[in-house]
């Protein structure tokens, strides 16, 4: 979405930032107002990274927005400080410094939970402000007397005054902060946030430290809520303590909503809306105290029917009016693709050297799993060996998914060890082990929805070409290297270089399937464990996907579970049979085939039945 | 007229296309299994019946009126009921709670008496939550909780999986008196040999299609057609 | 210097504010555990709550048909709730159930200000709890006393429709399975909308109750809800002795530190619920996996 030609977007915000006195006071905008938007707008800038970008909704932003602007305020009124922008920087930092430590705690929990410790965490910062530290804030005075900005160039100085002059020091820190949170949102950390948005549990598995970068976009949000509050103060001479309230919390929230959250601009938009409308209805129709219900019931109309807000619904509508023809086109595609070139492997399989090893890749030993009283798993033995095509069955309830969580370290096993390549993995994260060059694909489709097909796989390549979790906040994630080669050689892969830029919501179901198998592809696994990978699909789409996924098998090890056992022999070389919790027998698909316990396993005793 | 008739039923999960235009019917008084791999459709086939999932096209007819897309409490006021294979009993009521809310919206209810009689050891646990139970005596009270609802059906999914032997030959025991006393049942197990014992009439499901359909002496004589559909 | 009654009193302030807060979070948490959403207009139950039972004094000058016909309309006004918006968010992210509740307690309260304005209302307490009561080592408000009474027995009726009808069996079940609810018969949207209209009934009941104690002002509902959030992480989402259990401590906290410096009230409060999280992150009585 934020992509497009470079700089467009920055452009196109100098050019509105710089028309805008001209216009705007036409339009019925008071230059005050207008830095109040963008005081907002600054504001929202860090919120809509942590809400729109990183799905995480937070009632607390005031905590952070009060921070910084207090500590500036203070600084400017009490401490003797002269530099304002020297100020602001300090109070974003002090702000950045709370966010952190706030971090730890909140992110202790997701969804609900989040949002409620957020709101509690606000109110104490509001509760402090008043009582604790009024000697220091002002109370519920603040802090009257925050200086403007001015700058001594050696020649001549620049004073920024009020009204449309503070307004080029206001919209100049405005750019400033749509430059930066463009790059962030671009950089890789940026691509992060969104797959954290969309599927964290996917995020974990294919090995970045979500935790890292969830508190990361926190962090972020409250340096510019710092920064913005920072500038409230200047902006009114006077640092209000009103800034700490739920209502700026809530404001901030309602504003993003309005005006289109994981757009950036959003917040601008809304705030816009907001303070027009607040004019408007209060001074225009004489409204009075009723302008806040209308942007109430406005707010609760958006949510129900709108859900990208404003700009999101421009979107859509110019999506309908410019694009029907050119999504007609792609919908034609895959009918055609999948008739097509599946049969020879397009790319040889990576080969990844790991020269210090050899022996089994993997070895699990006395693997137990207990559920309380259940047993799941009990005493299992297992060893796969470098290159090796191993599958796995065996009837309902004979353990084979929590076999596969324990491998991939998704549960932890009551007993027993896991050795991948000569090292102990047992008890380490998920998102640890994929790093060491084990994952699996999910029987459920576990994908970054909300993305296209090239985001999907960037995503989980720069897993493995970044490390679990790295703030290069600034790059662009076109110069990470290696990434586009990797990510084309997991289309080609696949088989949907074709469908690179679709979303995944237009993707056919065996698409989507073989996209689940690519996200494990990309993180260029030494070990692939496939979880039914042919679950769901129809017969013609089997016969494909067991030609794909032998293309993906040279030069790889896998291990594979799946019931549809005429794909699954053809395609492996070893089978272990799993019965109520252990293993049953290890051997080639002709020994499993003619094993009467295998047999007798499957058919659960109809041979006695029938005797008797 | 069939007590069921299934028709055309194609249902998924999210996208994924999981029954292909399934046909059945079910007469009334009959037990009727339903045999198939793992994944193949089985479960699903039974919560497309029962509402749990709806399915995307096809009809479901059930004693005459077309139940196909209605919600779950209209098809089990109806009279139908599914028994799931994860036994789904609620773990903070008692044992008696939840055979009396499952009665709640029944016409025609199955004393307590009844049920306890069948299920003596559910009338010594009466008093224990649900969580405090054995796996048996879940299966149990699963089935408990649908027979109090006097259904003119009941689909059992897998009633016997991971239970004891013995308690198995109890359950088996409990089924054929109410298959002797007229109730209508559909079976998806995986154990045969109980499943021949109970069952009169047979379909085979494989990847979403019904395959074979047939009497369950016949697939006594036809061990390759289990060979084929269900073994390795 | 503390005192032992200043002790004492504050302890009992802190048993009205807990009961209070019990009452308040059960009606949050229940919701919350049937229908998997979490209602951020529930302070704005409360305020309303209070204003309905304000309205009906003024007409009847009866406390307790005040207390009914509160009751009653925050409980038709959750109904109508759940019907008309809630329903059609069951399927859609947490985050835009937290929006649009949270956006209703936005319009909620701006309707009681326009109807209202922002000046404090009061009501006054009961005839027969008016005035003071002497506890033998100290003078104590009578009404604040009959508070933890009337909201004890609240409480109590609220923990039998739970435990003891059918109702609550219902809703005993459906916080577990509501899939399985419905497929024995049970129509499950209409246990919702029920659940509903007794957890906003819960907070209702609150307000008015609490009425005489404070001054009615449209922002009453903010902190309360504040407060009822930080109950129920302590306690445990979708937990009814939980939701009591967080109550009585969260209140004793807040009155107790008051006793010293109202400032700190809330910063111990955050203290308990940074505990909590750090020590049993799914609450005190909280269950594993509800998120």
């Amino acid at each position: 979405m934020l992509k497009q030609r470079p700089f467009l977007i920055e452009t196109l915000t100098a050019i509105g930032l710089i028309v805008a006195p001209f216009v705007l006071p036409h339009l019925g905008f008071a230059p005050n107002t207008v830095n109040r938007i963008l005081v907002w707008g600054l504001f929202g800038l860090g919120f809509d990274i942590l809400f729109g970008f990183t799905g995480l909704l937070s009632f607390g932003q005031s905590a952070f927005y009060g921070t910084g602007g207090f500590v500036a305020a203070y600084l400017l009124t009490r401490a003797g400080f002269g530099n304002v922008l020297g100020a602001l920087i300090i109070g974003m930092i002090a702000a950045a410094a709370t966010g952190y430590l706030i971090g730890l705690i909140a992110l202790r929990r997701t969804g609900i939970y989040f949002a409620m410790i957020t709101v509690a965490i606000a109110e104490v910062f509001f509760f402090v402000e008043f009582n604790p530290l009024s000697d220091f804030t002002g109370g519920e005075n603040g802090l009257p007397g925050v200086p403007t900005p001015s700058f001594n160039l050696g020649f001549t100085t620049v004073h920024f005054t009020n009204g449309w002059s503070l307004y080029q020091f206001i919209a100049l820190c405005y750019f400033i902060g749509v430059i930066i949170a463009l790059r962030i949102v671009r950089s890789p950390v940026g691509a992060i946030f969104s797959a954290i948005r969309d599927n964290p549990l996917r995020a974990t598995a294919v090995g970045h430290n979500i935790h890292g970068y969830k508190l990361t976009a926190f962090v972020i949000a409250a340096a510019y809520a710092g920064f913005a509050g920072g500038l409230l103060g200047v902006l009114q001479a006077f640092m209000p303590p009103d800034a700490f309230t739920f209502d700026t919390s809530g404001q901030l929230v309602m504003q993003t909503a309005i005006g289109g959250r994981g757009t950036l601009f959003g917040p601008l938009v809304g705030a816009t809306v907001w303070l027009f409308l607040q004019d408007f209805l209060q001074s225009a129709l004489g409204l009075g105290a009723a302008w806040k219900l209308v942007l109430g019931v406005v707010f609760v109309l958006l949510v129900c029917f709108l859900r990208g807000g404003i700009i999101g619904g421009l979107a859509d509508l110019y999506r309908l009016l410019s694009g029907r023809r050119k999504r007609s086109d792609a919908e034609a595609e895959p009918d055609t693709e999948t008739t097509l070139h599946l049969a020879p492997a397009p790319m040889q399989a990576k080969e990844v050297a790991h020269p210090a090893y050899s022996g089994p890749v993997l070895k699990a030993t006395g693997l137990t799993k207990r559920y309380g009283g259940l047993v799941a798993n009990s005493d299992i033995d297992f060893s796969v060996n470098q290159g090796e095509l191993r599958g796995i069955i065996g009837p309902n309830g004979a353990g084979k998914s929590t076999f596969f969580k324990m491998l991939t370290c998704e549960i932890a096993p009551t007993s027993g060890q896991i050795v991948f390549e000569g090292r102990d993995i047992t008890g380490l994260k998920v998102t640890e082990v994929c790093q060491l060059g084990l994952t699996k694909s999910y029987q459920v489709n576990q994908l970054f929805t909300g993305l296209t097909v090239r985001q999907n796989l960037t995503i989980a390549a720069l897993a493995e070409l970044r490390g679990k979790f790295r703030l290069d906040l600034f790059r662009k994630l076109s110069s990470v290297k290696g990434l586009t080669e990797q990510v084309e050689h997991t289309l080609a892969l696949v088989n949907l270089t074709r469908r690179a830029d679709t979303p995944v919501a237009e993707l056919a179901y065996g698409e989507k399937r073989r996209l689940e198998i690519g996200l494990a592809l990309a993180t260029s696994p030494r070990l692939l464990l496939l979880d039914e990978p042919l679950a769901g699909m129809s017969p013609r789409e089997r016969v494909e996907t067991v030609k794909l996924l032998k293309s993906i098998a040279r030069g790889r090890t896998m291990i594979i579970i799946d019931h549809d056992m005429d794909s699954l022999f053809e395609l492996v070389e070893r089978v272990t049979v799993l019965q109520e919790g252990k293993v049953l027998l290890d051997g080639t698909p002709e020994e499993i085939r003619t094993n009467a316990a295998v047999q007798e396993a499957y058919l659960g005793g109809v041979h006695g039945e029938i005797a008797a | 007229m069939s007590l069921i008739e299934v028709n055309g039923l194609n249902s998924y999960y999210g996208d994924s296309h999981i029954l292909f235009d399934v046909a059945m019917h079910v007469e009334r008084h009959e037990v009727v299994a339903l045999l198939g791999r793992n994944g193949a459709g089985k479960s699903t086939t039974l919560k497309s019946l029962m509402g749990v999932v709806t399915p995307r096209s096809g009809s479901v007819k059930f004693d005459g009126i077309d139940i196909a897309g209605r919600r779950s409490h209209r098809i089990a006021q109806a009279g139908m009921q599914l028994v799931h294979e994860e036994r789904r009993i609620f773990g903070s009521l008692s044992v008696e709670e939840n055979i009396v809310l499952a009665g709640f919206t029944a016409p025609k209810r199955w004393p307590l008496d009844r049920i306890y009689e069948m299920f003596p050891r559910l009338k010594e646990r009466r008093n224990n939550r649900g969580t405090e139970l054995s796996g048996g005596e879940q299966q149990m009270l699963a089935i408990a909780r649908a027979l109090v609802r006097d259904p003119k059906i009941v689909l059992l999914d897998e009633p016997f999986e991971g239970l004891a032997p013995v308690i198995v030959h109890d359950l088996v025991k409990a089924c054929r008196e109410l298959a002797a006393a007229g109730q209508t049942i559909v079976l998806v197990e995986q154990n045969l040999a109980a499943t021949l014992a109970l069952a009169s009439r047979i379909y085979i499901i494989n990847n979403g299609h019904i395959v074979h359909e047939g009497p369950a002496q016949e697939l006594k004589a036809q061990p390759e057609l289990l060979q084929r559909y269900l073994g390795v | 210097m503390i005192s032992w009654p200043n002790l004492v009193s504050q302890l009992f302030n802190g048993l009205a504010l807990g009961a209070l807060l019990a009452l308040i979070s059960s009606g949050l948490t229940i919701i919350y555990g049937t229908l998997g959403v979490l209602n951020l207009a529930h302070g704005a139950m409360f305020m309303i709550g209070g204003y309905a039972g304000f309205v009906a004094y003024q007409y009847t000058e009866s406390f307790i048909l005040a207390v009914i016909a509160g009751s009653l309309f925050v409980m038709l006004l959750g109904v109508a709730m759940e019907r008309v918006i809630i329903r059609h968010f069951y399927h859609r992210p947490h985050e835009d159930q937290l929006l649009v509740t949270f956006g209703l307690g936005i319009c909620f309260v701006e309707i009681i200000r326009l109807i209202f304005s922002s000046q404090s209302q009061l009501v006054p307490p009961p005839a027969i709890f008016q005035g003071i009561t002497n506890l033998g080592f100290m003078f104590y408000p009578t009404y604040r006393l009959a508070v933890v009474g009337i909201v004890a027995i609240a409480l109590g009726a609220l923990f039998i429709i739970l435990y003891r009808t059918r109702l609550g069996m219902i809703v005993r079940a459906g916080i577990e399975d509501s899939v399985m609810v419905d497929s024995l018969g049970i129509n499950v949207y209409r246990v919702f909308m029920v659940v509903f209209g007794i957890g906003a009934m819960a907070a209702g009941f609150a307000g008015i109750v609490n009425a005489p104690v404070v001054s009615l002002t449209p922002g009453i509902g903010d902190d309360i809800l504040v407060q009822t959030f930080v109950v129920v992480v302590i306690g445990g989402v979708g937990s009814f002795p939980g939701a009591i259990l967080g109550g009585l401590i969260a209140g004793e906290i807040i009155s107790v530190t008051s006793m010293f410096n109202p400032g700190y009230a809330y910063v111990m409060l955050f203290a308990a619920m940074t505990l909590v999280l750090v020590v049993r992150p799914h609450g005190l009585l909280g269950v594993q996996g509800r998120e």
